[in-house]
């Protein structure tokens, strides 16, 4: 953000030859401004298929009633609520990217937090989708919010964590969103300017009438900085509150209060397998590797690892109290978990959760493309399998085991969760199509002060350590945009 | 002072100039353009925005007033003239009976929904059985017959009537047989009319005969004592009770009777007493008595004999010949029981639910030798409710093989399905001339006759019955004929040209014959619904030894021929009985109080069994009967059957009973064999592993209580030393501390108490308030799902004893290798009432509230089904409409059709799809008390509001009332050291308390 020099020891943020102002927005731009590729076509059909196929489970499910799904007297919460804990999960990274870490400085976030956020705002969507799916009579969810009514003195119940959810759901989602909207005025007024005809109309409405003056620029920066601090609580509050549906009920298994740190680690940790599995595979496609370097990827494992250990310490912090707490219902409830009927649940969860992110402890392993990719695929399936461990083996046997009883899912539960994920494809594929998928107003930013081709002027230039240069020249070899070439061309100075 | 000041705004005015003269006129500076816009040219001009937005505003009220459609009007039409004994909203009641038992038929507007048990009556006055309560919805049963029928083809009666004279009198002339083949008939109206119809055709000839028989335990008492006659047995009486395979608590002879004995010495009432009997059961199957027996031994169905030559012999110091010499287990235990029966001389009995002659002669040996004529067995006020005679079944067969019989008559009775040799039944009917059924419906012998004269149904009939002697019950009509039946009574006389109505043929044989000499009058047996005239005193009856020898060399002889590898009990289920009412769906979807299954029949092998036959959960296993009758069952793995012997239940696979019924399960009656004159239901049979696998419909998969303190029992000797024993086991004595407000109860406070002492686990209760409160069927698929949605369910646990030691963990009883000695509780559960309700926090609507009165409402209206409350029940007793079942076709077959829609009761509700529901505590009851109470301007008392569960229950298990009301007796129940509550420990503090179940054991 600043034009000082940066430190010759940090890593380049920004790597490519002859890097202009005008060539990141050509770069970022290409998928905006021309017809859209097999590759994204391809992908396209696919999503647009699985959304419809949610369309058509979600319609079949309104049409007959929850009973289409496999839920019974004893397990009433299975797979839509193991979903929608995920997907409010997976929009976790989006805020942190675009709020604390804009907070703390971290300008690694500019190349990433457009697609981040707008992978919150989808994946909210699709949770939002199953709050009202879930629902026995959809058509009243209304009355989640304590509206105004002519009903008499109707109320919402404020001790319920339901209620706490909608609120923290909608304000999650509302504050996202104009997060999101804002980052992307001047990148839409970019668009606007370079465009013509209808669609310059179109932009020229969704800029806002953005025109680039100081005045506009600054308002921008103070917006998005009192943005980010209200988004700041939101990134803790509510998965917080997502765990308090499970902490405050009488459930063994449910009634926890490890819940808040360690729903909102898993959050994190989820999130971001998600922003990796979609930006690794963005960058490749969309010729992006100059803007999203190896340095990111690394960035994110890192995290990804450090947020995995502290869910892994949460589950065993779970098993030890459950021992330790002597409480019979407890103790069954966690050993039901370990081997009762869903124990290839629990192990698969453990496999991915604990033991998968343990690998990026190793340089090669967090700075392979292929591996972070499939790990964070790896990570997302066993995410999904910790909320499906929480919810249907703590329900399936709680107190009286006359009412133990097994889930099995219907064709319509895997329909509406096959469904979301192509849903959620369907958006991001149409924002990668119609809005610039990295910020290029910040990356701007980034290109006098941490870009390699600052950086090699630097060195060129002289007057540098040298054994900070021999660093530097060091950490360029793990990034894949970067030649040999050009390394040598910083050796040979 | 005027001022003639004039005030110009500018020089224009001031100069009057021909410009400011003409704009000044108009009231807008700048001319509107209206002209412009209204002229035709000006229409197609560019739209001003104040047009636009009228346009819009416009627009969009038009298309508002558009889319509003008229809230359609449900127009709800009074009585044009009210009937003068119907209120609406206010139940009438009528007396009448249901197979003997008196009770009170609960109608509304004209519609009979519930029956419960006549309060005054003599002997069962308290309860019902599962059957009865279903019996209602038999009325509404769609797939009866909507008139009579002749070759397949819809009649008028009338027709009817002319073919049948015609075929009498064709009959009568060539001098041929008549027959009115039926189960046991016990009306003497109906006897009497049978009478006048014989009059006519002399040639008639009534015969009796039962799907499930009594005629080996009737020809028994013949020979012994010349009384061919069912006893009626007293177990209030007994103090002893040895049973060989007689579920007398369920399925054998009068369950419910036996049931309203047997607990009152042993429910808390009695406890307090310090008495308790005590009650050992040898059988082969796990019965519903067997569950509730205290000593329960495992013999196979070839043991009964010779297990009872070695009670004998032990009772009586004779030694005859062919005692038992395999069963270990039941050699030991006969010991002690021979003992036990000795001391209790006088107050024992014992009793054998074999059908075979010889075993029941030698039981009459027993309890005579034990004294238990004229205390705990009564012959001389015998009971009348199975007479029927399986030899007069086979002379039957005989005369119409020998082409002696023209006209036959079919009344309640379908033997093309129950008897054993349908194949030859069928051909010895096609040499009959007119055969005509009263079925109400197209079943699978009436299908196969000439014609049907549908029968009405019991709630349409007038009638009476005579259970037992010197007591007459009355049947009367609720409601008008739904469909085009004629009573079958009625349709006899006419035949026999006698034109009376049955209504007054009934009347009149009353007034002349039971009332004549007493000072009663009709309408007071209308109103009290029996006439009792008094216990014959029963006298003690010897038994002549003598023949005894003989007998036990038959016994032991068809012993060793029953004795195979696998032995097969055919035994009924506790809901379908005989299979009469198989088309009931609310008792196809009761789960069987043992196994918990729904929807079908099954093979019920011990576990180790079956595991030795590669057998195991969800298998299907072929039985092929001595007679070469094969049939493919699903397996169940049942502990405590006996090893070596399967269980097979009568009354399922039916084929034509209705749409309900149709195809549910296997029948097994045609492996039943006859055997010296009775049928026999012991048999044996090859098992062997079919191909495929088949789930059961089971409303509980998991059996034992995993060591946690849901269930406390005792023994009946620490009950003497201490009765709180193991009441509070486990109890937290620590301080508590609450999160919430105290409720304040200021008025009533709805409590519960039940005895699991008194619980037999029968499941009554289930289908009364399944009937009180409208709760749907669900079907095999979807309680496979499990998603039976039952208010009331009946938790049945199993322990399982080796070496002395009880196992109630799944994981430690998988390695035991004897799953003969199983224990059973049943705890009925149903919403607790919790005053800490876990449901009523989460609910983010408020649907789910607690009343001033103790109770959990449910509003459903406000519900909009999120399931966090079912998910927080820890009792896991709320039920969620997955489905509209009352407006879906998928469930049209159980009760959504426009007859079984009239079976639901007005005061509750029918919940939409999306709800969540569970047990209300009968609140429509409990408002209707206060409301009559409140009518009758006195406080409300105990007892005047009974909940539908404890108003069925004959053993006075649930006991509701008032905890504010310290005389109350629920009050007084709740006082007693047993009670504790179930997961007291989570602080949910339930209202309702459960009483430790108390064994009478030996070892203790």
């Amino acid at each position: 953000m600043s034009s000082h020099n940066e430190s010759i020891i940090r890593e380049p943020l920004v790597t490519g030859k002859d890097i202009t102002y005008a060539k990141v927005t050509d770069d970022i731009l290409l998928p905006v401004e021309n017809k859209p590729n097999k590759a994204w076509w391809i992908g396209f059909t696919m999503a647009a298929l699985g959304a419809l196929l949610w369309v058509f489970s979600v319609g079949y499910t309104f049409w007959t009633g929850i009973g289409a799904w496999g839920l019974n007297k004893t397990v009433g919460w299975a797979w839509d609520i193991t979903d929608f804990v995920w997907w409010v999960g997976i929009g976790h990274a989006g805020t942190l990217i675009s709020a604390v870490l804009l907070i703390f400085r971290q300008n690694w976030r500019n190349s990433i937090n457009r697609s981040a956020e707008a992978m919150t705002i989808f994946a909210v969507i699709c949770a939002a989708t199953y709050v009202v799916a879930h629902m026995g009579r959809p058509w009243l969810a209304y009355w989640i919010f304590p509206l105004p009514n002519q009903f008499g003195s109707l109320w919402v119940n404020f001790n319920s964590p339901l209620v706490w959810d909608a609120f923290a759901i909608s304000t999650y989602f509302t504050v996202s969103l104009v997060f999101w909207y804002c980052g992307l005025l001047p990148d839409i007024a970019s668009v606007r300017d370079r465009a013509a005809g209808l669609k310059r109309r179109i932009y020229s409405i969704l800029s806002f009438g953005w025109n680039g003056s100081v005045k506009t620029w600054q308002r921008f920066e103070i917006v998005s900085l009192i943005l980010a601090g209200i988004s700041t609580p939101l990134v803790l509050s509510v998965h917080t509150i997502v765990s308090m549906d499970f902490a405050t009920s009488v459930i063994p298994g449910w009634h926890t209060t490890i819940f808040p740190p360690y729903f909102v680690a898993g959050a994190i940790f989820s999130g971001f397998a998600m922003v990796q599995t979609l930006l690794l595979v963005m960058r490749k496609v969309l010729n992006f590797e100059n803007y999203i370097t190896m340095f990111h990827i690394e960035s994110m494992n890192k995290i990804i690892l450090a947020t995995g250990s502290i869910v892994g310490i949460a589950y065993l912090t779970e098993l030890f109290i459950a021992w330790y707490s002597g409480s019979e219902y407890e103790m069954y409830a966690f050993s039901n978990r370990i081997a009762g009927p869903y124990w290839w649940a629990y192990w698969t969860m453990m496999t991915c959760n604990v033991i998968s992110p343990q690998l990026f402890w190793f340089k090669r392993i967090r700075t392979s493309i292929p591996i972070s990719w499939v790990l964070s695929i790896v990570v997302n399936i066993g995410m999904w399998f910790e909320r499906f461990v929480i919810i249907v083996t703590s329900l399936h046997r709680d107190y009286l085991p006359s009412s133990w009883a097994m889930f099995y899912p219907s064709w319509v539960d895997v329909g509406v969760f096959v469904g979301s994920v192509g849903l959620f494809f369907t958006l991001f594929l149409l924002f990668l199509r119609f809005l610039p998928g990295i910020a290029i107003a910040e990356v701007k930013l980034l290109l006098k002060s941490a870009s390699l081709q600052q950086k090699s002027k630097l060195i060129k230039e002289g007057h540098l350590d040298s054994e900070q240069v021999e660093f530097f020249r060091n950490t360029l070899t793990k990034y894949d945009s970067v030649t040999d070439e050009e390394i040598k061309e910083l050796e040979t100075k | 002072m005027e001022s003639n000041k004039q005030y110009w705004k500018g020089l224009e005015e001031l100069q009057q100039t021909p410009a400011f003269v003409k704009e000044s006129k108009g009231e807008f500076a700048e001319p509107i353009p209206v002209e412009d816009v209204l002229n035709e040219a000006g229409l197609s001009t560019r739209t001003p925005r104040r047009d636009f937005l009228k346009a819009l505003g416009f627009g969009v009220g038009a298309v508002t007033l558009a889319a509003c459609n008229r809230t359609p009007v449900h127009k709800a039409v009074p009585y044009l003239i009210k009937p003068e004994e119907i209120t609406p909203g206010i139940p009438n009641f009528y007396a009448s009976s249901y197979k003997g038992q008196s009770v009170l038929v609960r109608t509304r507007e004209g519609r009979p929904i519930l029956l419960e048990a006549n309060p005054s009556a003599v002997g069962l006055n308290c309860g019902t059985d599962a059957g009865t309560q279903a019996a209602v919805l038999d009325l509404y049963d769609q797939s009866k017959l909507k008139g009579p029928k002749l070759n397949g083809a819809d009649v008028s009666w009338d027709e009817l009537d002319t073919h049948v004279a015609a075929a009498l009198n064709a009959a009568q002339a060539a001098g041929k047989q008549i027959r009115i083949v039926s189960s046991t008939i016990n009306s003497p109206s109906t006897i009497a009319a049978i009478a006048r119809f014989t009059e006519k055709y002399p040639t008639t000839k009534l015969v009796e005969v039962d799907a499930v028989s009594y005629s080996g335990i009737i020809k028994a008492n013949g020979r012994s004592f010349g009384k061919a006659v069912v006893p009626h047995y007293r177990f209030d009486n007994a103090d002893v009770i040895v049973s060989i395979a007689a579920d007398f608590l369920g399925t054998w002879l009068n369950g419910e009777e036996h049931t309203q004995q047997y607990i009152g010495n042993r429910d808390y009432k009695s406890l307090e007493k310090g008495k308790m009997s005590r009650h050992i059961q040898f059988e082969s199957g796990l019965s519903m008595t067997g569950t509730n027996a205290d000593v329960r031994v495992a013999i196979k169905p070839s043991e009964e004999g010779p297990l009872l030559i070695a009670l004998y012999n032990a009772i009586t110091g004779e030694s005859l010949p062919g005692a038992i010499s395999t069963n270990q287990k039941a050699q030991t235990a006969l010991k002690l029981v021979a003992q036990e029966l000795q001391q209790a001389r006088g107050r024992a009995v014992v009793v054998s639910g074999s059908n075979d002659v010889a075993i029941q002669t030698l039981t009459n040996a027993i309890n005579a030798a034990l004294q238990s004529y004229g205390t705990t067995i009564d012959l001389d006020n015998p009971s009348y409710q199975y007479k029927g005679d399986d030899e007069a079944f086979e002379t039957f067969l005989a005369e119409v093989g020998r082409g002696e019989v023209d006209v036959v008559f079919f009344l309640n009775t379908n033997p093309l399905y129950e008897y054993t040799n349908a194949g030859a039944l069928a051909e010895a009917l096609g040499k009959i001339k007119f055969k005509l059924s009263f079925a109400d419906r197209e079943d699978e012998t009436a299908s196969e006759l000439d014609a049907i004269a549908p029968n009405h149904n019991f709630l349409e009939s007038w009638g009476d019955a005579q259970p037992r002697g010197g007591y007459y019950t009355i049947v009367q009509p609720t409601i008008n004929p739904v469909y085009n039946t004629r009573q079958a009574e009625q349709s006899l006389l006419l035949w026999a040209g006698d034109k009376t109505d049955y209504y007054t043929f009934v009347k009149d044989y009353w007034e002349q014959q039971i009332l004549a000499g007493s000072s009663k009058t009709w309408k007071d047996v209308l109103q009290t619904g029996f006439e009792f005239k008094g216990d014959q005193p029963a006298s003690p009856y010897s038994f002549d030894t003598s023949g005894l020898g003989t007998v036990a060399q038959t016994i032991a002889a068809q012993s060793k021929t029953l004795a195979k590898d696998v032995e097969v009990q055919l035994y009924q289920s506790v809901a379908i009985k005989d299979g009469k009412q198989a088309n009931n769906a609310y008792l196809q979807e009761l789960p069987d109080p043992v196994s918990k299954v729904t929807w079908d029949n099954y093979a019920a092998l011990n576990p180790k069994f079956a595991e030795s036959l590669g057998l195991g959960e969800n298998s299907l296993v072929e039985v092929a009967g001595e007679n070469g009758y094969t049939i493919t069952l699903p397996v169940l793995m049942q502990p405590g059957q006996a090893m070596g012997t399967v269980s097979i239940a009568v009354g399922y696979g039916r084929t034509k009973a209705g749409k309900a019924g149709n195809g549910v399960g296997k029948n097994a009656y045609p492996f039943a064999k006859l055997q010296n004159g009775t049928m026999q239901y012991n048999t044996s049979a090859t098992l062997s592993k079919a191909r495929g696998s088949y789930e059961l419909a089971q409303t509980q998969t998991h059996h034992t209580i995993e060591g946690r303190n849901i269930i406390r029992e005792t023994s009946f000797a620490k009950y003497k030393e201490n009765p709180g024993h193991n009441a509070d086991r486990f109890a937290d004595k620590h301080k508590t501390y609450d999160l919430w407000n105290k409720y304040e109860q200021p008025g009533h406070k709805w409590v519960m108490a039940i005895d699991l002492n008194a619980c037999t686990g029968c499941g009554a209760c289930i289908v009364a308030c399944n009937l009180e409160n409208n709760i749907p069927v669900v079907g095999r698929d979807e309680v496979r799902r499990r998603r039976e949605m039952h208010w009331i369910r009946i938790d049945r646990y199993y322990s399982i004893e080796q070496g002395g030691q009880a196992y109630t963990e799944e994981d430690e009883i998988r390695h035991l290798d004897d799953m003969e000695n199983v224990s059973v509780v049943h705890q009925p559960m149903m919403c607790q009432h919790c005053e800490h309700a876990p449901c009523e926090t989460v609910c983010p609507v408020l649907a789910t509230v607690h009343s001033s009165e103790g109770l959990n409402h449910m509003a459903y209206n406000r519900c909009f089904g999120t399931r966090y409350c079912a998910n927080n029940c820890p009792y896991k007793v709320r039920r969620f409409n997955w489905f509209n079942y009352w407006n879906d076709s998928r469930f049209d077959n159980y009760l959504n059709n426009e007859f079984t829609h009239l079976v639901l009761n007005p005061d509750v509700v029918s919940r939409s799809r999306g709800v969540m529901e569970k047990c209300s505590m009968c609140i429509q009851r409990i408002q209707a008390g206060k409301l009559q109470a409140k009518i009758e301007k006195r406080t409300l008392k105990d007892g005047d509001i009974k909940l539908a569960c404890a108003s069925a229950c004959s053993a006075n298990a649930i006991i509701f009332g008032d905890a504010n009301d310290p005389e109350s007796e629920v009050s007084k129940a709740l006082k007693n050291e047993r009670v504790y509550y179930v997961l007291e420990e989570i602080n949910v503090q339930p209202g309702i308390g459960y009483m430790t179940k108390v064994r009478n054991t030996y070892e203790a």
